[in-house]
């Protein structure tokens, strides 16, 4: 049993969303089937795979996927599937291989998926198998494209062109491509994997939900105030100075950055100022940016500030500071979030060493940021059983929203960024036009 | 370099780990801090014989600065993850220990910890190298490097020091 079209319809308000969408089994697969199966979802960095052979491996909900490099160097999207019985055909996290070879009966494909050699070929004659038939090959995505060297992939042969998709969000990404004076990034410095006892949604919802900071993260913003304050003036200079206060800005500070949403669910908040902008530059890296683009360029591309950047559903990137977290939904109320770091080429190993720093103390396990907001979406998961109310309501600025044509704009403060999700849920979910 | 001349009373050694447990235990961080060095380290790293700390993404890397603002935000009446009581349980064994030229200490041991957190218990296991430094009747750390078994694997939130 599922829900209809005119029930989900009835699921989401302008205004208001029904506690079902976040505590639903049935929704969550309807969700993975239509929301997961349709969009473009970030698969990984073509510099995790730089030669022939390179493969990393990651779970779309419960598939098991690869990325793979060719030996024409085309990167490839494929189902992680052997076309005999169903064995996953690699389950490293990354690794080089000369070809794919099944764990069970050997049968081998090649890096771009095509069945390749059956051992002991004879007993198939007349039975309707045929080896070149592509239906025993590995599957691949129906499309996958990069853009800057980040890897998406669509179930759906549908979906419109990755470029089309982005759409201005897209700025966002060449920004983060831009900081680097060679424009190119690569992943660097190891991945955080962390469980979340939440619904997927929540942890996206919450990136630019700018009400909160100054909330849940009180505690740590306290506790370094309260520290630095016992510290002569003349202390060195220590990064986390600058990077765990902003958590504590103001209202109205968060929201004069404003926030931008587009369509098929992205958005940002910040944009000319973030809580990333008072960052200090180091002279050796701004003097490399200087040197490969000029300084008006230069200017441009380092006050191009943003917060946090959603690409509905699975990414979100921080430009400002070279990192991403990607979301992994596992079930109604588990997910995982993966924090990477990317190395801007070209740039003093300082930048990516402040990278590393604001993951540790922001993203990590261990941290003192991460795991108050994990309490805030755990206790809404728990709170969303009680039948007291139906709805969780998103009223913020409803009715205000900048149309600016290809993007609409608010307060920082406003829930433009669910008006925007939830555009695109429905899109998904329903076959609303974007 | 290690020294074999140089006799390690490895009792006093032992003794002092179970007290640093102790206080993680309860957990006491305003005295669990008072036995590291000025410049001293934590380090919980994020993959398996990890080198880098400072260019590669580690659970958790705190120098003293950071461990004084963890303790204030252990304590914060408004830090929403700290809403639920922390208990641990630290068994340490296989406790094996080498000295320098300079008189520190280098000391490798197993550990496993239960930590009872918001209803639920997680176990913790792996193998901690602990760098000491003599202080009068009894030693500081210099580093602590926890090294998890799964430190690679997907975590959910690790709320103590361990």
């Amino acid at each position: 049993m599922t829900y209809s079209d005119s029930e989900l319809d009835g699921f989401v308000a302008p205004t208001k969303i029904n506690r079902r969408v976040y505590t639903d089994e049935k929704i969550f697969d309807l969700e993975m089937e239509r929301i997961w199966g349709k969009a473009w979802l970030f698969i990984g960095h073509e510099s995790q795979v730089p030669e022939a052979g390179d493969y990393t491996t990651l779970n779309i909900g419960r598939m098991p996927i690869v990325m793979v490099r060719d030996k024409a160097l085309k990167v490839h999207v494929l189902h992680n599937r052997c076309g005999h019985k169903g064995a996953k055909l690699v389950d490293k996290p990354c690794g080089k291989i000369g070809g794919f070879r099944c764990c069970y009966h050997g049968w081998t494909y090649r890096l771009d998926g095509k069945l390749l050699g059956v051992p002991h070929m004879t007993g198939y004659e007349e039975t309707g198998f045929n080896k070149d038939d592509p239906q025993y090959s590995m599957q691949k995505l129906a499309k996958y494209e990069s853009y800057r060297g980040f890897v998406f992939a669509t179930f759906d042969s549908n979906a419109p062109d990755l470029r089309a998709w982005l759409g201005g969000a897209g700025d966002v990404l060449d920004n983060l491509c831009d900081r680097s004076p060679e424009g190119e990034v690569e992943v660097a410095g190891g991945v955080l994997k962390y469980e979340h006892e939440c619904n997927w949604k929540m942890f996206i919802e919450n990136l630019n939900d700018t009400m909160h900071p100054m909330v849940v993260h009180r505690s740590v913003v306290d506790a370094a105030n309260s520290f630095i304050s016992t510290l002569p003036e003349d202390s060195p200079h220590r990064d986390e100075a600058e990077i765990i206060p902003p958590f504590g800005a103001s209202y109205e500070n968060f929201e004069a950055t404003g926030i931008t949403g587009f369509r098929y669910g992205h958005h940002y908040d910040g944009g000319k100022s973030s809580i990333h902008a008072n960052y200090s530059v180091d002279p050796e890296y701004e003097a490399a940016m200087i040197a490969a683009y000029g300084k008006e360029r230069t200017r441009e591309i380092l006050t191009f500030n943003t917060h946090n950047t959603l690409y509905y559903p699975s990414l979100t990137i921080k430009s400002a500071i070279q990192n991403i977290r990607i979301v992994r939904p596992v079930s109604v109320d588990r997910c995982v979030v993966e924090t990477w770091s990317f190395r801007l080429k070209g740039a003093p190993d300082s930048m990516l060493q402040r990278t590393i720093l604001y993951s540790r103390l922001i993203n990590s396990n261990g941290s003192m940021v991460g795991p108050d907001d994990l309490t805030a979406y755990f206790r809404m998961q728990q709170g969303l059983q009680s039948t007291a109310s139906e709805w969780v309501e998103m009223h913020r600025n409803y009715g205000s929203d900048e149309d600016l044509g290809d993007r609409w704009t608010n307060k920082g403060t406003s829930d433009l960024d669910m008006r925007s999700q939830y555009g695109a849920w429905r899109h998904y979910m329903l076959g609303e036009a974007v | 370099m290690s020294n074999p001349n140089v006799r390690i009373d490895n009792e006093r050694v032992e003794r002092f780990l179970y007290d640093e447990a102790s206080f993680l235990d309860r957990p006491d961080l305003d005295r669990w801090i008072e036995l590291y060095t000025d410049d001293g380290t934590y380090w919980m790293p994020a993959v398996e014989d990890q080198v880098d700390p400072i260019n590669h993404i580690s659970l958790f890397y705190d120098d003293r600065v950071l461990m004084e603002i963890r303790r204030r935000n252990f304590v914060h009446p408004r830090a929403a993850s700290k809403d639920y009581k922390v208990r641990c349980s630290h068994i340490i064994s296989n406790v094996r220990s080498e000295i320098s030229d300079d008189g520190s200490l280098t000391v490798t041991s197993n550990f496993q910890c239960v930590v009872y957190y918001n209803g639920k218990q997680t176990l913790y296991a792996g193998n901690y190298v602990h760098e000491l430094l003599q202080a009068d009747d009894s030693f500081k750390i210099r580093h602590k490097r926890v090294n998890l078994i799964n430190c690679d694997g997907v975590l959910g939130s690790i709320i103590i020091y361990l």
